[in-house]
């Protein structure tokens, strides 16, 4: 008996003296947020989370891409029922098709940039800053007023149109979950992105091509966001400012003629300013990639046909038989000599850049862009300078041989945006130029085989249009009742 | 003189009462006349005097008086006193128990008798499920316990069921109740890691053949002693220990053929049928909405036939333009490519077991043996497993007993997926995508056709040699308990549990497959290792005074570790197709980490009767959780209970219809933990790998308070038995509170999440169980008897955070397949979606209940509607939840043949049907095969009475809401188990030295009574049907000896 009670004192001493660490388990795969970011290298993992998130398929992945494209009547699609038509057909309602994807992804990035922010200046007041976090610091700004500036057009009306009315909701710092934000003004959203993109410029890195920036934001990314914003808000000189940085930089050079295909299947080539890298087992959404939608149905696995280049688009480029830019396309599934199926995301071969045709990185922004943001800017600023405008435009419009170059005196704002559809094709800008000029939109419907009556929207459209802009996810507006009598009008 | 004789006379008597004489005898059964060794017999009055019965059932007594009273008692047999009366020889018939009040049965932390328990709680005897060919216990079950549903979720072998006793308690956490053998809880669930390609369920390790009872605790006062584990009810399942006697061997041998399903499930038109609604699908379109000429309509038509179809080698002709005409030529004209037989098969179960048990006074000991096989109805899905099973207890000495309960299980799973996955779900490929008319193989070249189908199926013959899955499993349970009997009344009991389930998933591709095809092929294999831990002990005292007091106390602490290890590598670009391992691959990823939680318990419980008559028992369990922040950490459960034996009062007596009266009451707290292991820290993950290199981020926002989900539970039985016990009964009615529980709150989008998990909501749960059972006919050669159990849940959400709805939609499959509401005062499974008004009689469209202030287009029965969708207003449209459900249970046993009939039945409540929009898809999708009942139902102008609208291919979104077309009434009768076994005569068994030999057939699931009948209407526990395997109907042969 006395045995048993001394084994029961035992047992229960070493019960209660092992009591709490018995019951404090950690999860092995994860780490208290608050003291995630203590060092330069956290930030560095927190960037690197953050640009992966980025490159996510609802944003620069694909979804934003085919976004800019598929309403800017350059895309086309042949049959119905093929998955995103909604997004050509206009189909949206605050609780079907509202691709509140943009909406829940793009905070969530934007919570992860606001984190790393406020926790290297955290570092920083502490007197433990560096040049390295400064510039993980910049990369993070410049990428928040990047994806402001997508939101800020993804749900608001264009700055040109009405800056007061109402944007997204302006958020600097990670939020309680109790917040219940409402939307900030158009105006305001710009001039904070443009805040950011200021605070950012000194101290980023300036480096080109090295480790540490290939896949990252370097200064001239910041650049390019900027003459991105003031062309839409309609600041030219700023625009024209900012891009001819990076022109004359020299860092970076236009693709020869000859090159020109090829770019498609490099990682990292001499155009690229900030390019989301994808890789296998990363990002790689396999069938389900941007590549793969655009390929002609049947051409591989696994390949649909989801869209292809409108009548419209091949008209432009059949100006020139002879343009490099029908080396990157394919024949689609309609015959064999319409060449609208696009092959920038898989590469010519089909090898895309890694040597698999899903895992490409994404382009986000090239210097050709650069250069038809400064002929636009030149051309349209209150005093306008042909010359530039006409000696950017060359640059890309030398692409079509055949065509004369423009010159000053024949140069128009029309040539320069047709270049830009042209060049630009399947990188998500179209839609959102053509709503920036106030232009009527008009959508080769007609192509569609055997032919439908789109009920969502009439065959043109313009900017006036109520589903010209998104509208605010039906969940955001239940959880959020604050913002729910500011739903875009129309929805 | 009369002194004398006086005297004399005392002398003789004397003598006589003083005379010793021997007695012996032999003690039998009077069911079969078979010895019953070990059988005590005490002599009355006397005390150190007594006997028991050899394995003859022989005894003896060499010095009794003859006037003595012998006692002689049995477990489970009825006790007789019988004078000696002089006699030298006395024989003895003990007949078997009926009073099943003495019965012992299994409780948390101890026994009790069925008839002194406080708390609600019922069992299931083995023989109650033996012959039911399951893999797993929990799907014998159904029907059989009031306040229990039991629900499958797929009808694939090895797959998980799900258990819900007295209703649905939490929206976030668990609503499956603890699992608990041999007294430790246990692993439970699901061990697979291939997400939608299988389940397998980890209750299956333990073979059905092995389980004694299993006893299912359903109030606070049976079940607080688990405390923050047992809101939703425990089920203990008992192991078999050996009877004391000669050693038993058991020999059981089964097979059965599932050849069909149950009922019929979404059966496809012919394939004249689909081509006619096809064509029929484009013209409707041109002709009704586009208002062409029918020419014009047909060419239309005919043009998507032949490009959809010229590949196949079949042509198109409608030379009327109408569909009257359509006629398929062709190379291929009028074969079709017969699918279902190439994807389908008839399932095989076959299981084989033995056991060898005994007892003596000393050691008790059962191991068992077995085998079982299941090859599935999909050609693919196949099942195997071995167990073993050794439970042994061994005295030693005076005063200390020790067990050991050792059980090792293996199995191995080739499943399928069971989701809306339109390349890999065969079903789902066999009932919408695969036409007649597509071919295996090319009809101009002969090789196999790879191309994926015009419908998004793949080509399940060329593609089933490409792809392989397994799922293999070992589980390794070890219960080592010692018991000491410190002083009469004292017992120490302590148990160590080491429950080790090791799965191992194999999912490989090659580069001929569609999924690998892009990575030249790849292969993974995953390795998840669950260990849980457990120390569990506790102090038990009884004692009885003055003979009408009797208390117990139960005193001790319990520690719980648990731990999940993963690990898995993958490779793509493999070397060759012959080769499906990582080591051949070209490129590599690999993944591990481990999770765990721990619990510490104090627990204790007081039990005080007085005469037998008065029951009063009170627990108190203290539960602290690693799942828990320090703050919240420690909780406390507790439970009071009392029951009142009415038929032993004195005013019962003469009340002889009455044999047995119980009334009892309970009231308590218990709790279920977070399903997480984190859920109160906000963490940095680190999945965003970025250019090889780590990357991570910020993944949530949690509630450092976050604490348990109570549940309140109050209780109150009668329990009856009239006519000597030949009905019994038992009426009870619980409520359950469940409150703090788990939600997912909403929150803004803008703060990066859309979601934390906070305690806010309260649902509450009551109602009504009935259990009765009688024997009608109760005859020596004839015995009938019939059991009834019904249950009423209402399971109402009685608080939500900020009384915000949530909509949430049925998780099962990824595929937000149906759609849900909690709305404070409606049911916890409230269906949400519009209100569909039928299909208009003169123009074949679809009519929506406005249920808003919106101008209506028309009317339906004096209702404002409308023909577009967009303008109506989604709204509750059904309750899941049965007003009544339960089973019916009947046997007739006469001589050695028995038949044994299980009904389960659910009246009132909906389903929702998630595949309709599917195969009754109104012309939305424009190549995919429909059912039989579209095709019967349809809208056309010959039949405008028709339930279902007009098809036409213009891609109305009509048939993809969520609405109350989807909705069918659940109720349904469900001949679930048919049993017929004869037991052959023991003269002839005898002689070939077996004890006992029996054969039974049984039947599985063989008639079902449905109010709708597309479907099968036993669904899963979400009251839903997607396109996961239904259920078959199984026939069984099988035959049993004992040695």
């Amino acid at each position: 008996m006395k045995k048993i009670n001394i084994l029961l004192i035992v047992l229960s001493i070493v019960l209660l003296s092992s009591c709490e660490g018995f019951l404090d388990v950690k999860p092995s795969n994860s780490t208290d947020a608050e003291t995630s970011i203590l060092t330069a290298a956290d930030a560095k993992v927190a960037i690197g989370g953050l640009m992966r998130k980025m490159a996510s398929s609802d944003y620069y992945g694909r979804n934003f891409i085919m976004y800019g494209d598929a309403k800017g009547s350059d895309f086309a699609i042949a049959s119905q029922g093929r998955g995103l038509d909604a997004l050509y057909v206009f189909n949206h309602s605050a609780t079907s098709n509202s691709y509140s994807g943009f909406w829940s992804q793009l905070y969530h990035n934007i919570l992860q940039a606001n984190n790393l922010i406020m926790n290297i200046e955290k570092i920083e007041a502490d007197g433990k800053g560096s040049a390295t976090l400064s510039e993980y610091k910049g990369q993070a700004l410049t990428a928040r007023a990047l994806m402001y500036f997508d939101l800020v057009r993804l749900y608001g009306k264009p700055y040109n149109m009405d800056k007061s009315s109402l944007g997204v909701p302006l958020v600097l710092e990670p939020l309680e979950e109790t917040a219940q934000p409402t939307r900030a003004s158009v105006e305001a959203v710009y001039t904070q992105i443009l805040k950011d993109l200021a605070d950012a410029e000194p101290i980023l890195s300036k480096a080109v091509g090295t480790v540490a920036v290939k896949g990252f934001i370097n200064y001239y990314a910041n650049k390019a966001v900027q003459a991105r914003v003031n062309l839409a808000m309609g600041k030219y000189p700023e625009a024209l400012a900012a891009a001819e940085t990076i022109i004359t930089s020299n860092k970076y050079t236009l693709y020869a003629n000859d090159k020109w295909v090829k770019s498609w299947s490099t990682q990292f080539d001499t155009e690229s300013i900030f390019e989301l890298a994808v890789y296998q087992n990363e990002a790689d959404l396999l069938t389900g990639s941007l590549g793969y939608y655009l390929l002609r149905k049947g051409k591989i696995s696994g390949a649909m046909g989801w869209f292809m280049a409108s009548d419209f688009y091949i008209n432009r480029l059949k100006e020139d038989p002879t343009d490099v830019r029908w080396g990157i396309m394919d024949y689609d599934e309609t015959s064999s000599t319409r060449f609208g199926s696009c092959l920038k995301y898989t590469g010519a071969d089909l090898k895309g850049d890694k040597g698999f045709p899903s895992p490409v990185n994404i382009k986000v922004i090239r210097l050709s862009e650069m250069y038809l943001i400064a002929a636009e800017a030149a051309f349209s600023q209150s005093t306008p300078d042909k010359v530039k405008a006409s000696t950017y435009l060359n640059a890309i419009r030398k692409r079509a041989p055949a065509l004369a170059a423009s010159t000053s005196t024949t140069v128009t704002l029309d040539m320069i945006i047709d270049e830009k559809s042209k060049e630009l094709f399947a990188e998500g800008q179209r839609y959102f130029d053509l709503i920036r000029l106030n232009r009527t939109i008009t959508f080769n419907d007609d192509f569609i085989k055997p032919a439908v009556i789109i009920t969502h929207r009439t065959v043109s459209i313009d900017r006036t249009f109520y589903k010209a802009i998104l509208p605010i996810p039906k969940g955001e507006m239940d959880a959020n009742p604050a913002i729910a009598s500011q739903q875009n009008p129309g929805y | 003189m009369k002194k004398t004789i006086l005297f004399v006379l005392s002398l003789l008597l004397v003598n006589m009462v003083m005379a010793q004489m021997k007695v012996t005898g032999r003690v039998t059964s009077s069911e079969d006349g078979s010895p019953i060794p070990y059988a005590n017999i005490q002599v009355k009055g006397v005390r150190g005097v007594g006997a028991t019965t050899d394995l003859e059932g022989r005894y003896a007594f060499d010095n009794l008086s003859k006037d003595a009273v012998l006692i002689f008692t049995y477990i489970g047999f009825t006790s007789q006193e019988i004078p000696v009366n002089g006699r030298a020889v006395i024989d003895v018939s003990l007949a078997t128990d009926a009073l099943n009040l003495e019965e012992v049965m299994v409780v948390a932390y101890g026994t009790a008798k069925k008839g002194t328990f406080t708390g609600a709680a019922s069992v299931v005897k083995n023989d109650a499920i033996k012959d039911v060919p399951t893999l797993s216990f929990e799907n014998a079950l159904n029907g059989k316990v009031a306040g229990v549903q039991i629900s499958s979720n797929s009808g694939q072998a090895g797959s998980t069921s799900s258990i819900r006793v007295r209703g649905i308690g939490s929206m976030n956490a668990s609503n499956e109740p603890l699992y608990v053998v041999d007294g430790v809880p246990v692993v439970s669930g699901n061990v697979s890691n291939m997400g939608n390609y299988t389940s397998s369920n980890v209750m299956s390790t333990i073979n059905p053949s092995d389980i004694e009872s299993i006893t299912i605790l359903k109030d606070a006062a049976a079940s607080s002693l688990y405390g923050s584990r047992a809101a939703n009810g425990v089920i203990m399942i008992t192991t078999k220990r050996g009877k004391l006697g000669r050693t038993n061997i058991n020999f059981k041998a089964s097979v059965g053929i599932t050849p069909s399903f149950a009922t019929d499930n979404y059966e496809a038109a012919s394939t004249e049928q689909q081509v006619e609604m096809y064509y029929e699908n484009f013209w409707n379109a041109d002709i009704y909405a586009y208002g062409k000429t029918s020419a014009v309509a047909s060419t239309n038509a005919l043009k998507q036939l032949n490009n959809r179809f010229n590949k196949h080698g079949y042509t198109f002709t409608a030379p009327d333009n109408t569909v009257k005409s359509l006629t398929i030529g062709g190379d291929r004209a009028g074969k079709y490519f017969d699918w279902e037989s190439e994807l389908m098969r008839t399932a095989v179960y076959q299981s084989y077991d033995l056991s060898v048990s005994g007892a003596t006074e000393a050691s008790n000991y059962y191991t068992s043996l077995s085998y079982t096989k299941d090859m599935g109805r999909s050609v693919i899905n196949d099942f195997d497993r071995i167990t073993g099973r050794v439970n042994l207890t061994q005295k030693a000495g005076k005063y200390v007993d020790f067990t050991t309960n050792i059980n090792v299980a293996k199995s191995g799973k080739t499943g399928f997926n069971d989701s809306r996955a339109t390349g890999n779900n065969y079903f789902l490929q066999s009932r919408n995508l695969l036409w007649g008319l597509y071919w295996p193989t090319d009809y101009v070249t002969g090789l196999p056709w790879t191309a994926r189908y015009g419908s998004y199926a793949y080509n399940a013959v060329y593609y089933n040699n490409e792809w392989e899955n397994s799922s293999k499993t070992l589980r390794i349970s070890a219960n080592e308990a010692i018991t000491v009997n410190l002083l009469p009344g004292l017992t120490f009991k302590t148990i160590f549990s080491y429950d080790n389930t090791q799965t191992n998933d194999h999912i490989y591709y090659s580069a001929n497959h569609f999924t690998g095809a892009g990575v030249g092929g790849s292969v993974s294999e995953m390795s998840a290792t669950n260990t849980k831990l457990v120390s569990s002990s506790t102090l038990n005292f009884n004692k009885e005074f003055a003979k009408k007091h009797n208390i117990g106390v139960l005193a001790g602490w319990e520690a719980e570790s648990n731990r999940f290890d993963y690990q898995r590598a993958s490779g793509t670009n493999l070397a060759t197709s012959v080769l499906h391992t990582v080591a051949t691959a070209g490129k590599l990823d690999a993944t591990a980490y481990y999770a765990g939680n721990s619990m510490l318990s104090l627990l204790s419980r007081a039990e005080y009767n007085y005469d037998n008559r008065y029951y009063f028992s009170g627990s108190y369990r203290r539960d602290g959780s690693s799942k828990l922040g320090p703050a919240a950490r420690w909780g406390n459960f507790w439970s009071v209970a009392g029951s009142w034996r009415i038929d032993k009062e004195m005013f019962m007596t003469n009340l002889d219809i009455i044999s047995s009266l119980r009334l009892r009451g309970s009231y308590g707290v218990n709790g279920t933990l977070p399903s997480s292991n984190d859920g109160w820290r906000t963490l940095s993950t680190y999945p965003n790998k970025y250019m090889e290199m780590p990357g991570g981020g910020v993944s949530n926002i949690a509630d450092p308070i976050l604490s348990w989900e109570t549940s309140y539970t109050s209780n109150i039985a009668l329990e009856f038995g009239l006519l000597d016990q030949r009905i019994t009964g038992t009426v009870e009615y619980f409520n359950r509170d469940s409150k703090d529980l788990l939600q997912d709150v909403p929150i803004s989008g803008v703060t990066g999440f859309y979601s934390t998990l906070k305690n806010v909501g309260e649902i509450n749960n009551n109602g009504i169980e009935i259990e009765l059972s009688g024997d009608i006919i109760k005859t020596k050669d004839l015995n009938w008897s019939l059991g009834i159990t019904a249950s009423t849940v209402k399971s109402t959400v009685t608080k939500l955070y900020s009384g915000q709805d949530i909509i949430w939609y049925d998780p099962t499959g990824d595929d937000a397949r149906a759609k849900f509401i909690y709305r404070e005062g409606q049911s916890t499974l409230a269906l949400y979606g519009l209100e569909w008004a039928g299909v208009e009689d003169e123009t074949g469209k679809n009519v929506w209940f406005l249920n808003n202030d919106k101008t209506a287009t028309t009317t339906v029965d004096g209702r404002p509607a409308t023909y577009r969708y967009q303008d109506a207003t989604e709204v509750i449209i059904g309750n899941v939840h049965p007003k009544l459900f339960g089973g019916i249970n009947t046997e007739l046993n006469w001589k050695g043949l028995s038949l044994s009939l299980n009904f389960n039945y659910k009246l009132g409540g909906y389903t929702y049907d998630a595949a309709g929009r599917d195969v009754s898809d109104d012309g939305y999708y424009w190549e995919r095969i429909m059912s039989q009942n579209q095709f019967d139902n349809r809208w056309t102008p010959e039949n405008k009475t028709a339930s279902l609208p007009q098809r036409l291919a213009t891609d109305m979104e009509d048939v993809n809401q969520k609405s109350s077309r989807h909705m069918h009434k659940a109720d349904y009768l469900r001949l679930k188990n048919v049993t017929i076994g004869y037991t052959i005569p023991k003269n002839i068994t005898n002689k070939v030295k077996i004890s006992s030999a029996r054969v039974y057939f049984n039947g599985t699931n063989l008639w079902t009574l449905a109010a709708y009948k597309v479907y099968d209407p036993e669904v899963n526990a979400f009251g839903s049907r997607g396109w996961e395997m239904p259920l078959g109907k199984t026939y069984t042969f099988g035959v049993e000896f004992n040695f």
